[in-house]
């Protein structure tokens, strides 16, 4: 039962990375524009035009050109990129990396300290901690990201100076160096990934603390804290992981102003240039890891949900 | 041309939005930027911006302008006129000591930067630190010998005669020879280089007209008659490399130059070590370390946290301008008049194909409230003239500011009274001007309303298409190139499409004149007609801002390089 | 195992919260709903009264007086071209408002009517919108909204229908949630046997089941347009200059931010408050009627 609904899962992933590659084709088809044109710029001879017009294959129709690119795709070759001439995979890899550190590090900052302070505000529904929590989760979430970061360039690398403000070097920094460019930005996505997990949080450790379950335990006598350890918790976070699935995702995204801010060189930064060189292999590439990392923290998000209650083991619940 | 000309487009690169910081913003920033090189690349003529070029690049010079025309041979210095922009930079200046690596931080030219100067990728701030040209712009604005010690040119201007400095070595080892030079243009001239100068040059010039006389002499002969040409060889493109280099220059970055390439990696970080043996003397500092940074916000954040020592190809606004200047470590540097702002009415569309509208829209604005309300005055009012006052064939004249004229010529013209004019976030004046603009000639009658375009398009999409539009140009063209390349008929760069035979008449006259004199009468005599019925409504010269570290001495910005020899930290 | 059906956070409303018609007490009385409630109809206030309210034109120029701190002529000083600052962030509200507004109401109503037929009708017609909906959400949003605004340019249209893009999908997949619930409940399961109409069956039985979760819905997502919007401004593809605009003032006085900070900050305070304020009308409401909110990020 339980294979065949990872089964099930998984083909209904591949559908939905599929059918996101094919919607970010067509949508990038609509840039204006002939893409040759772009290329050879204004002054181009229609002779040139059309010749690169030609070598592009941009002359055959759509979906010809977009299964051609489909059967590369599966056996790992994302084309080169327009603008450097680079294989895409390898060009992305340093990017990638970056990016997997950064967004790693704030995964793992971001989601424990929400938790951990969602689980507080919980406990102390209404009183002072939770007001304070609660409170400055609302204004992290009211304000642009972009403010967030510039205030803390401005206080901790301007003023203060224990981070660097920029990262000064490129993609293919050593891992060191990377790391110790990584405080800042991973603050500032943090603060933000973790202020809407925090109310989650709190909302769900309200309610399983005023469940029959969690009463019937502390009845039998249970220590408070096992009760909240064991009991409460898990049942706490299952809620709540399917707002860190999608936060995981929109990291993909989210990571765009950030390092932007910072020059962190990652994967927004290359989605950045990709756009302003209309670099379609590029874009169609981050577009699939996008996909992926969207599905995938889907996936685990359901995974864990089943394992931590059972009774979501059915094949209805899947969609 | 002792400047090099930048373009308009370009700027982009080189000044930022300022105001984009935030998230997606910075996105447009570099999306502008993107489009505009690529513009420049592909497309053909021209005119890439140096950045730091930009004001620089021209050259005040009144000194030289003249002699060199009349019969043949000057030596030296002086030749033809000089462009016009000024240069001149003030930054600290005081007692260097020796040593230091010099931190520099630039927005890439692309994700393919090279490092070969006629290409329109390359990376411009390390060009003046790595290669020489064959003539340079002083800090007068002159044009000045580098790798040519003398050059002469024919009566008829038809055939000029360089004497090469000797004793000169690349980086490799290998003598400098008069091989070298006749390769370098040939190499500018070669449609595969695809360089932007190539079109500035080919009307007039071909490669079988290059030659060497001698290992120290090369001589130059032209298809048809131009005083101006050797201002045009200080272009940043044309800096001079090895002979037989073009498959690697971009890469290898071998030149004459002050400095020496260590690395070098497209859009990363790069390093140059001091070269003892260089000719005009070792520089003060052992090495320069450059930094591609793209948003400009993170840029002068780099600069306030002391990451970098000095901010390159960034033009910060006014209100960026004051953050630095506020800091205890950073502080800025101007150059004068660096930039020209423009609003250019399409000649082919309603309403200006009228030239009482065009007159109108001049004449309707108050110029000092403009300037002061775009750039806080600092600046100098262009009174509808592209050539800056600085150049010496500048004519002072100017229609006044007068709102009741202008409605009366609106009205005979039986034009409506609202127009929309494009702006967009692609360098931070740009909508400052708009809005600017829009106030100033409301009293005259004038209805605009501002239209943002993408800043990523709008290049492609609005500028030459759009009836009226915001723009600029780095100033520092010489005054041939200047009016040739944006005002003559048909241009690729004529952004207003504007067509007056008389006017073109006049500036071949000027190429095939000898006597300096004469050929200056000619140049006022074209701005006259620019003033009067152009289609470009240019406001004012803005001062360009830099920001450098307090320890940073001796900053001084000419030619399109700074003075990389002298240039290190305070005692 | 007990407590937690209530179901995960995708899929929200519970089954058993009452009609809507007791919303508007619901929302009389909580707290922070009426806070929440408050702030954004002293926005509303303000935006309206704007021309009584501003000191100042919002967009005369003045040379002389750019760039000064707050004094007693100018509360929050003035900007770049010497605009009062406090002017125009009372003016400000008015472009966030009414596009926010005019997407919230697109994107919920299109969610809300694309929501319940995915429920109501099941079967592939749901399976495949599901699938289409998890492809446009597996898509950085970001990378979809350089997209749309490349392809049509500037303007409050291109925002709103940016806003409605980047936020239907979510809505959808909400709205259907809350509708599953109800639409195994005799009286729909009825009304089907009885043939009638799905829309009518949807409008009559389903949506006013879940009207609070649209209720929430639109003031969450009024919120996150209001952020959205401010973000397109940066980016130059919000409002035109000079029209008073949170976003675009941010934008252009951000660079000010160490010299005259009011021209940054006061914008960003009026955009804060109003944000905060229809979260908080939205959690109260969602509270009071027992809906669990979902915040996800995207």
């Amino acid at each position: 039962m339980l294979g065949k609904l990872i089964a099930r899962r998984l083909a209904l992933a591949l559908l939905t990375i599929v059918l996101a590659t094919v919607l970010v084709f067509v949508a990038l088809q609509a840039l204006p524009g002939n893409l040759a044109t772009q290329i050879l710029g204004k002054d181009a001879t229609p002779d040139a035009v059309a010749q690169l017009t030609a070598q592009l294959h941009l002359d055959r129709p759509g979906w010809l050109r977009y299964l051609t690119w489909l059967g590369g795709a599966v056996h790992g070759d994302f084309g080169t990129s327009l603008a450097t001439g680079d294989c895409v995979v390898s060009m992305a890899g340093d990017y990638l990396r970056n990016t997997a550190v950064l967004a790693g590090i704030t995964i793992v900052v971001g989601i424990t300290l929400a938790v951990i302070l969602g689980v507080v505000a919980g406990l102390t529904r209404d009183r002072l901690p939770d007001v304070l929590i609660s409170g400055v989760a609302l204004i992290a979430m009211s304000v642009p990201e972009f403010t967030l970061a510039t205030l803390l360039v401005l206080v901790f690398a301007v003023k203060l100076a224990w981070f660097p403000a920029v990262v000064t070097d490129g993609p293919d920094a050593s891992l060191r160096t990377i790391l110790h460019n990584v405080p800042l930005p991973a603050a500032a996505l943090s603060i933000v990934m973790a202020a809407y997990i925090v109310r989650m949080m709190r909302t769900s450790v309200i309610d399983v603390m005023a469940s029959e379950y969690v009463a019937m335990a502390t009845l039998r006598g249970l220590p408070r804290r096992r009760v909240l350890l064991h009991h409460a918790l898990p049942n706490a976070l299952l809620p709540a992981l399917n707002v860190i699935a999608i936060n995981i995702a929109w990291l993909v995204g989210g990571v765009v102003v950030v390092e932007a801010v910072f020059n962190y060189p990652g994967i927004g930064t290359l989605m950045l240039d990709a756009v302003h060189n209309r670099d379609v292999p590029v874009l169609q590439y981050i577009a699939v890891i996008g996909a992926l990392v969207y599905v995938v923290s889907n996936l685990l998000a359901d995974l864990a949900a089943t394992a931590l209650n059972p009774r979501l083991r059915t094949p209805a619940r899947a969609s | 041309m002792d400047a090099t000309p930048s373009n308009a487009h370009e700027p982009a690169p080189s000044v930022g939005p300022e105001s984009i910081p935030s998230s997606i913003p910075a996105f447009s920033q570099r999306v502008s930027r993107g489009i505009s090189r690529r513009t420049m690349l592909f497309g053909g003529a021209g005119l890439a911006v140096a950045p730091w070029i930009l004001a620089a690049c021209g050259s005040s010079s009144s000194a030289a302008s003249s002699t060199s025309s009349s019969s043949s041979s000057t030596v030296g210095g002086a030749t033809t006129s000089a462009t016009g922009s000024t240069a001149v930079t003030t930054g600290a200046a005081g007692t260097t000591k020796s040593g230091g690596t010099l931190r520099i931080a630039r927005p890439p030219a692309s994700t393919v930067e090279t490092l070969d100067p006629a290409s329109s990728l390359s990376a411009y701030e390390y060009l003046g630190a790595l290669y020489n040209r064959l003539v340079k712009q002083d800090a007068s604005g002159t044009v000045a010998p580098d790798l040519a010690a003398s050059w002469s040119v024919s009566t008829d201007q038809m055939t000029w005669t360089f004497v090469l400095r000797e004793g000169v070595a690349f980086h490799n080892g290998k003598a400098f020879t008069s091989a070298d030079a006749v390769y370098t243009l040939q190499h500018i001239l070669d449609a595969k280089t695809k360089s932007p100068q190539a079109g500035v040059l080919s009307p007039f010039l071909d490669s079988s007209g290059i030659t060497a006389k001698d290992a120290k002499t090369l001589v130059v002969k032209l298809k048809s008659p131009n005083a101006e040409f050797v201002s045009l060889l200080m272009n940043y493109n044309c800096y001079v490399i090895p002979v037989g280099s073009a498959a690697t220059i971009g890469a290898s970055g071998i030149g004459t130059g002050p400095f020496s390439l260590v690395s070098f990696k497209a859009a990363g970080k790069g390093t140059v070590k001091a070269n003892p043996n260089y000719f005009g003397g070792a520089p003060k500092v052992d090495s320069i370390e450059f930094t591609a940074i793209a948003d400009v916000q993170a840029r002068v954040n780099a600069l306030l946290a002391q990451q970098v020592d000095l901010v390159a190809q960034t033009n910060l606004d006014y209100a960026t301008a004051k953050t630095v200047t506020a800091s205890s470590t950073a502080t800025t540097a101007t150059v004068k008049n660096a930039a020209w702002y423009v609003m250019p009415m399409l000649y082919s569309a309603k309403p200006f194909t009228d030239l009482k509208v065009r007159q109108a829209f001049k004449m309707a604005y108050d110029p000092q409230e403009v300037i002061d309300l775009s750039i806080h005055g600092l600046g100098t009012i262009a009174n509808n003239n592209p050539v800056p006052p600085t150049d010496p064939n500048y004519l002072d004249y100017s229609v006044p500011h007068d709102p009741d004229k202008a409605k009366s010529l609106l009205a005979s013209a039986g034009f409506s009274g609202s127009q929309q004019l494009y702006t967009s976030s692609y360098e931070p004046v740009m909508s400052i001007l708009a809005q600017a603009y829009q106030s100033s000639v409301k009293g005259s009658g004038l209805d605009i309303s501002i239209q943002t375009a993408s800043a990523d398009s709008y290049y492609t999409d609005v500028w030459i298409k759009k009836p009226f539009c915001v723009s600029y140009w780095y100033t520092g063209r010489p005054v041939d190139q200047l009016l040739n390349q944006i005002f003559r008929t048909g241009s690729s760069y004529n952004e207003s499409l504007w067509a007056d035979s008389s006017f073109d008449a006049i500036l071949d006259s000027a190429r095939k004149e000898a006597d300096a004199a004469k050929r200056k009468q000619y140049y006022q005599d074209a701005q006259k007609i620019l003033v009067d019925s152009s289609a470009s409504i240019v406001p004012f010269f803005a001062d360009r801002i830099i920001g450098l570290s307090k320890k940073v001495v001796n900053y001084k910005e000419f030619g399109f390089e700074f003075d990389y020899v002298n240039i290190g930290f305070g005692a | 195992m007990s407590g937690i059906t209530t179901g995960s956070p995708g899929d929200t409303a519970k089954g058993d919260a009452p009609r809507g018609s007791g919303t508007l007490r619901s929302l009389l009385g909580s707290p922070i709903a009426m806070t929440g409630v408050i702030l954004v109809l002293l926005h509303v206030v303000m935006a309206v009264a704007a021309p009584w309210l501003a000191p100042y034109s919002p967009i005369a120029t003045s040379p002389l007086d750019a760039i000064v701190n707050p004094s007693s002529s100018h509360w929050l000083g003035t900007d770049q071209l010497g605009r009062d600052v406090l002017s125009r962030v009372i003016y400000g509200g008015r472009n966030a408002m009414l596009i926010s507004v005019v997407a919230a109401v697109l994107s919920v109503g299109i969610g809300t009517a694309l929501g319940m037929a995915a429920a109501y009708f099941r079967g592939w017609f749901d399976e495949i919108l599901m699938r289409i909906l998890d492809a446009v959400l597996s898509v950085p949003a970001i990378l979809a909204l350089l997209v749309v605004v490349s392809v049509l340019g500037a303007g409050a249209p291109v925002i709103v229908l940016a806003a409605t893009v980047v936020y239907c999908p979510a809505v959808i997949r909400v709205i259907r949630a809350g509708a599953q619930s109800v639409v195994g409940l005799d009286y729909v399961t009825a009304a089907r046997a009885r043939g009638e109409n799905p829309w009518a069956t949807m409008v009559r039985e389903i949506l006013p089941n879940v009207l609070d979760v649209v209720l929430v819905e639109f003031a969450m997502r009024a919120s996150w347009i209001v952020l959205l919007v401010s973000s397109l401004s940066f980016l130059g593809f919000g409002a035109n200059p000079p029209t008073p605009d949170w976003g675009l003032m941010v934008s252009e006085s951000r660079s000010l931010l160490t010299v005259t900070p009011w021209a940054a900050v006061g914008p960003i305070i009026a955009l804060a408050t109003l944000i905060v304020g229809l979260n908080l009308a939205a959690d109260g409401l969602a509270k009071a009627r027992g809906i669990d909110r979902i915040t996800g990020g995207a």
